[in-house]
C-alpha cells in the first residue's frame, strides 16, 4: 500500500525514485529489540541483526531481560514506545494484542509469516516451539520418568521450580490437575495435587544453579522448558530430559512481536521477517533445540529428535487455556506462595 | 568567619532550581503517581487499570496473614542485619581511624568495594560460596568438621549473610566520619580522671558516636528493607520479603496497583524508621 502511494506521488510530482524496501537506506536509524540474553541474543545477532544492519545501514540495539519486564515497559510506554520488536511468551502475546500494545501479525508486511504453521501466529508471530517436560537426576530416576512418577514419596521436597508466575509454574499446575483427573479449570485439584510434591528445595534464578544440584542428586527433578536445557545437558552427565506422554508435554511457544506505533515499523518488520526465515529457524533448532515454526525448515533425523517441529507433534502436546489462566494470575500467585511454597 | 555570604533571592532560586526541578520531575511526580496507583485496581486478564478509587489493595495486605508475615520477616531481618553490621563495623571503623596509618585510604576504599559492585554479581558469587556444593560446605566437609552440608541458602541465614556483605559499607562510612571528628583528648581526659574503659565507651565514645550510629543504622535498615535481588537469589523463593513480594506483583503478575500499595506500605515503614532515628538522636544526643 505504502509503495503504491509512493509511486502515485512520484507519478504526480516526478521527483524522487522509489526504491524497493530492501535497498532502502536506513543509516542513522536504530532498531530497538527486546529479548532474552545469552544464546538467544547471540543467535539473533548472528542471523538477524547482522544481516539487517548490512542490508539497511541501520543499527540494531538489544535490550536484554525477562519477557514480563518487556510487557511492563510496553504498557508504561503505551503512548510513546521506544522498543520496536519484542520477544514474548505464548500467553503474553495475545494479551499484548488485546491491549493494543503490539501490531497484529501481517503476512503482507512480513512475507515469511505465511510459511509459519497455520494457526500459530496468535497475537504475534510464532518464533519457536518448545514444550514443558521433565529434567531429572539420572541417579534417582534410572528410567526417564512420567509425570506421575514425580509423586513417589521418596522425592517429596526434592523438586525445583522457576519463580512463579511463569509458564513453567502454570504448566506444572495444569499437569498436576490432569494427574489428579481434572484440568486447569479446577484449581483446587491442581493446587492440592501439586502441594503433595512438597515445598520445592529450590526456586532457581539461574539454570546452572539448578542443574548442578540436580547433577549431584540433591534435586530430583524440575519441570523445564525444552530448548536450552537440552543444549545444556552435554555439560551434565547426571541429568536427563524427557517429554512425558501422559499428559504430553505442555506447549509453550515463544513469540516475536512488532510493538504498536513503534519508531521504526519498517525495520521492525524486516527484523521479524529475518527471524522467521528458514535460515534463522534452522539455526535455532540446531544450536538451541528450539522447534522451528517455519514449515519450510527441514531437519535431519538427529536434529529433529529433541525438537518439536511438526504439526503432528504439536497436536500431541498439552494445550492450556491460557486466557483463563491469565485471568486467575493474581489469585493463583497467592495460592502458589501459600500452598506450594508452604509459606 | 562563619558568616554566610549575602545571597540574593534570585541567586538562591538559580542554585536550588535545577536540582529541585530534577527531583520534582523524576521523583515527586512518579511518587505521587505511585500513591494514586495504589488506590486503583487492575482489570483481571488485562494490563489496563480500573481508575475507580478503592482501598482494596491495602485491605488485602493487612487482611492476609501471608502479607503481614512477609512484612514482619522483612522488618526483623532488616533489624538483625543492622545490628550485625553495627557490631562488625564499630571495631573495624575504630581500627581504621586510629591504627591504619598510611593504609587508611586503601582500607576505606576496600571496605566500600561492595557498594560499587552492584547487587547481582556479589550475590551470585555468594551462591557459589554458600551452596550445598559450594566452597564453604566443601571446605568444612573435607576438613571433616561436618558430615552433611550446612543449609546456608534458601533461609534467613543466607539472606542475612548476603545483606550484611552488601550493606556493611553503609555502616562503616558514617562511623568513620564521626570517629574522625572525635577528639582523642576526651578519652584521655576521662581515663586520667579514673574512668575505666567500659565507662569511657559508655559515657564518652558512644554518645559522641551516636549521630554516626543512627545514620549508619538508618541507611542499613532502609537498604535491607528495600533490597530484593539478594533475598530473591539467596532466599531461593523461601524467604519472603516485602520487596520480593512487590517485585513478584510488579514484574511477574503485572498487578501494578497492588505492587504500588506494597511499595507505599514499605515507604511508611521507612518513614517511621527515619522518625525513630531522629527521636533517638534528639533524646540521647542531648542527654550526653
Amino acid at each position: 500500500m505504502k509503495r503504491i502511494a509512493c509511486y502515485a506521488a512520484v507519478a504526480a510530482v516526478g521527483l524522487f525514485p522509489c526504491l524497493p524496501a530492501s535497498a532502502q537506506d536506513f543509516s542513522g536509524h536504530t532498531l530497538t529489540v527486546g529479548t532474552w540474553g545469552g544464546d538467544i541474543e547471540r543467535l539473533l545477532r548472528e542471523h538477524v541483526a547482522g544481516p539487517l544492519e548490512a542490508k539497511t545501514g541501520a543499527k540494531v540495539e538489544f535490550l536484554l531481560g525477562g519477557s514480563g519486564d518487556r510487557l511492563s515497559k510496553m504498557a508504561a510506554e503505551r503512548n510513546n514506545p521506544t522498543m520496536d520488536v519484542t520477544f514474548q511468551n505464548i500467553y503474553e502475546a495475545p494479551l499484548a494484542l488485546k491491549d493494543g500494545l503490539v501490531a497484529a501479525p501481517d503476512a503482507a508486511a512480513v512475507p515469511n509469516a505465511a510459511d509459519v504453521w497455520p494457526g500459530m501466529n496468535e497475537g504475534c508471530y510464532a518464533m519457536s516451539l518448545v514444550g514443558l517436560g521433565i529434567a531429572y537426576s539420572k541417579s534417582l530416576f534410572p528410567e526417564p520418568p512420567e509425570w506421575a512418577d514425580l509423586w513417589q514419596p521418596e522425592f517429596k521436597g526434592m523438586m525445583a521450580y522457576a519463580p512463579y508466575p511463569s509458564s513453567e509454574g502454570d504448566g506444572m499446575l495444569a499437569v498436576a490437575a490432569r494427574v489428579a483427573g481434572a484440568d486447569e479449570h479446577n484449581p483446587d485439584a491442581a493446587f492440592a495435587k501439586l502441594a503433595e510434591l512438597g515445598a520445592p528445595k529450590l526456586t532457581y534464578s539461574s539454570l546452572d544453579e539448578v542443574l548442578s544440584l540436580m547433577d549431584s542428586g540433591e534435586i530430583a527433578a524440575a519441570p523445564m522448558i525444552s530448548g536450552y536445557v537440552i543444549s545444556n545437558l552435554e555439560n551434565y552427565e547426571g541429568i536427563g530430559f524427557v517429554f512425558p506422554q501422559d499428559p504430553g508435554p505442555v506447549l509453550v511457544r515463544d513469540m516475536v512481536c512488532q510493538v504498536a506505533n513503534s519508531p521504526e515499523p519498517e525495520l521492525a518488520q524486516m527484523f521479524i521477517d529475518l527471524a522467521l526465515s528458514v535460515e534463522t529457524q534452522a539455526a535455532y533448532a540446531k544450536e538451541l533445540n528450539f522447534g522451528p515454526t517455519n514449515s519450510k525448515v527441514e531437519l535431519s533425523e538427529s536434529e529433529a529428535a529433541n525438537v518439536i517441529n511438526t504439526p503432528e507433534e504439536v497436536a500431541s502436546l498439552l494445550q492450556m487455556d491460557w486466557p483463563y489462566v491469565i485471568a486467575q494470575r493474581s489469585a493463583w500467585t497467592d495460592r502458589w506462595n501459600k500452598e506450594i511454597m508452604g509459606q | 568567619m562563619n558568616q554566610i555570604p549575602d545571597i540574593k533571592p534570585h541567586t538562591t532560586a538559580m542554585l536550588v532550581g535545577p536540582a529541585a526541578a530534577l527531583m520534582f520531575g523524576v521523583f515527586v511526580l512518579p511518587f505521587l503517581f505511585l500513591l494514586v496507583l495504589s488506590f486503583w485496581s487492575q482489570v483481571p486478564g488485562s494490563l489496563q487499570f480500573d481508575t475507580y478509587l478503592t482501598v482494596l489493595n491495602y485491605a488485602r495486605i493487612f487482611g492476609d496473614s501471608y502479607y503481614l508475615g512477609g512484612l514482619w520477616t522483612t522488618l526483623w531481618l532488616s533489624g538483625l542485619v543492622t545490628v550485625i553490621c553495627l557490631l562488625l563495623a564499630m571495631p573495624l571503623a575504630r581500627w581504621i581511624v586510629l591504627r591504619a596509618g598510611p593504609a587508611k585510604g586503601l582500607l576505606i576504599g576496600l571496605s566500600i568495594l561492595p557498594l560499587v559492585c552492584g547487587a547481582l554479581l556479589p550475590t551470585l558469587g555468594l551462591v557459589n560460596l554458600l551452596s550445598p556444593l559450594g566452597f564453604i560446605n566443601g571446605a568444612l566437609k573435607s576438613l571433616g568438621l561436618i558430615q552433611s552440608s550446612l543449609p546456608l541458602l534458601g533461609n534467613i541465614t543466607g539472606v542475612a549473610i548476603g545483606l550484611v556483605q552488601a550493606f556493611l559499607p553503609l555502616m562503616i562510612l558514617p562511623l568513620i566520619t564521626t570517629m574522625e571528628r572525635l577528639p582523642q583528648e576526651y578519652e584521655k581526659a576521662a581515663m586520667s580522671l579514673g574512668a575505666r574503659r567500659l565507662v569511657v565507651w559508655q559515657r564518652i565514645i558512644l554518645p559522641l558516636l551516636l549521630p554516626g550510629i543512627v545514620a549508619g543504622s538508618l541507611l542499613v535498615f532502609c537498604a535491607s528493607l528495600t533490597a530484593f535481588v539478594t533475598p530473591q537469589v539467596l532466599g531461593q523463593g523461601k524467604v519472603v520479603t516485602f520487596a520480593s513480594l512487590a517485585y513478584q506483583q510488579a514484574a511477574l503478575v503485572l498487578d501494578w496497583p497492588f505492587a504500588s500499595a506494597l511499595a507505599i506500605v514499605m515507604l511508611i515503614f521507612l518513614g517511621l524508621a527515619g522518625m525513630l532515628g531522629a527521636l533517638v538522636t534528639r533524646k540521647f544526643g542531648k542527654a550526653s
